[in-house]
């Protein structure tokens, strides 16, 4: 435990020293809402949603990227794969719930007549869906700007496609599109329950692929054999 | 005045005399000798000797090697590390063919060769990061590795590189901070300054590099061209402090091709395809 809890907190420190690069990103989901705000408050708040979901989904990626060179020496320091890649999750997933919360407040403080309750929900799960998302995108796009690219290319297409095609599930952020039409438009359950069960599947696959790649990547390979040599 | 600077000069030559591997009797001998020189003739060292680094190196080089305390001696521990038949081609370039390499506790092991021969190729493939096509690597004890580049966080501290890694060696915050820094000095870097590493000279960020492998005291170091960006003094110090750690029973293998230390290692191993010996650790400094 004390392993993973120091992977966390070096990445959490590690990521709240890029400075510059928190403020620009922290502060696009702001620009985002207040893009729609006065013209169509609905998507204000699906758009605050993705913005929240793109800047964590960045911020992983920046921290898969700075941490890729050195796991190979951690592992042979005495961690195990698990503890680092679930310790850098879950220093994202505590900055994502953290960074949640002022847009949550801002959205119930702004709009009237919007279900709180699940725009809280949507956020965090796009928190949860986004973090294992960049850490898979760093595993297999090793340059962070071939990855940053990756995600607007997933975010374009997320705000574009019709959410109601079949081809939109197949998005990672379409969770919170659902649970935001339940938030804004008051429709029925069903929308929440949806937006719930994809964002949790999208969660545990990306968290299980990241696991599987991080696992395979760090694996003591066959040929190296520990024991009393005589 | 001048006694002053001469007393500074006098310090200063001791510590080169260290770092260029003179006994520490003969060193003393010499400071001594030349500070009688000094006192009787009343010139300043450094009009008459020059700077304390090259009258230290030129002492050395008029002892010979025989002279230092490096003195090389078989190494008699158990066996650390032992490459057996390692092969690895890059497509269709082989850099790697048959090779076999076994290091003692207490034995410094230098992998050198030209460019592009495999020599990192060949410590990642020790250190369990790379699969060879064919061959297996034997280890007893735990490995630290030092990469050519890379390996550390841009945006942490020193002091946060060592909790990192000690924490995955099982050490507590304050013991690996300690140790940390503790080697450091060693390689005459303060690690207290909290600077981040990505604002550390290169040569600095590899003495970060090369005191993050050692912590924790594993028993095989394996270092790839650890002193780059070295300067001059802090090269002669990780020298030094290899012997040091040799001499406690590490195994230790150096990725290299300054040949101009090789008479301060127990075995050398030659990737140079053209070399006379393939493949096999071949005994340069015999006891």
């Amino acid at each position: 435990m004390t392993k993973l809890y120091t992977v966390a907190e070096m990445t959490g420190r590690e990521i709240f020293r890029r400075r510059g690069v928190l403020v620009l990103l922290l502060t696009l989901p702001l620009a985002f809402y207040l893009a729609r705000r006065t013209d169509h408050s609905g998507q204000a708040v699906r758009f605050v949603l993705l913005g929240v979901s793109w800047a964590v989904s960045v911020v992983a990626l920046f921290a898969g990227s700075a941490s890729r060179a050195i796991e190979p020496r951690l592992r042979l320091s005495g961690y195990r794969s698990h503890q680092l890649y679930l310790g850098r999750l879950a220093a994202l997933w505590g900055i994502g719930a953290v960074l949640s919360v002022p847009y949550t407040l801002l959205v119930a403080v702004d709009q009237d007549a919007v279900r709180s309750g699940a725009v809280a929900v949507a956020m965090l799960l796009g928190v949860a869906v986004a973090a294992p998302l960049g850490l898979l995108l760093s595993a297999v796009l090793p340059r962070e700007l071939e990855g940053t690219l990756a995600l607007l290319i997933v975010i374009g297409l997320q705000m574009i496609i019709d959410p109601s095609a079949t081809v939109a599930r197949s998005l990672p952020f379409w969770s919170s599109r659902e649970i935001a039409t339940y938030a804004v438009d008051h429709v029925d359950s069903g929308y929440l329950e949806r937006g719930v069960l994809h964002g949790l599947g999208f969660m545990i696959g990306l968290t299980v692929l990241v696991a599987v790649i991080s696992t395979l990547r760090l694996r003591r390979r066959p040929h190296l054999r520990v024991m009393p040599i005589q | 005045m001048i006694e002053a600077h001469n007393n500074q000069w006098l310090a200063a030559l001791a510590v080169e005399l260290r770092r260029c591997g003179v006994a520490p009797d003969l060193a003393h001998h010499v400071v001594h000798e030349v500070a009688t020189h000094l006192r009787d003739s009343g010139e300043a060292a450094s009009q008459v000797f020059g700077t304390p680094a090259a009258y230290a190196a030129a002492v050395a080089d008029s002892l010979g090697p025989s002279t230092g305390i490096y003195q090389a001696r078989r190494p008699t521990g158990q066996v650390r590390l032992a490459v057996r038949g390692v092969s690895k081609r890059y497509g269709r370039r082989s850099v790697l063919r048959n090779v076999d390499l076994t290091v003692r506790a207490g034995e410094i092991a230098a992998i050198v060769g030209a460019n592009g021969c495999g020599k990192s190729t060949l410590l990642r493939i020790c250190a369990g990061i790379l699969s060879p096509d064919s061959g297996e690597v034997f280890i007893d004890g735990r490995i630290g590795y030092c990469p050519q580049e890379g390996g550390t966080y841009d945006f942490l501290l020193p002091d946060e590189h060592f909790v990192l890694v000690g924490a995955g060696r099982g050490m507590s915050r304050d013991q690996a901070v300690s140790d940390g820094r503790r080697q450091a000095g060693h390689l005459g870097w303060d690690a207290r300054e909290r600077v981040l590493a990505r604002h550390l000279s290169g040569g600095t960020r590899q003495k970060l590099n090369l005191v993050m492998s050692s912590l924790g005291d594993p028993e095989i170091l394996l270092l790839d061209e650890p002193y780059q960006g070295f300067d001059r003094g802090t090269y002669l110090d990780f020298w030094d402090q290899l012997w040091e750690w040799r001499n406690a029973g590490r195994a230790i293998v150096v990725v290299t091709h300054l040949l101009n230390h090789l008479d301060r290692v127990d075995t050398v191993l030659d990737l140079t395809p053209s070399a006379p010996v393939t493949g096999v650790g071949q005994r340069r400094a015999e006891p």
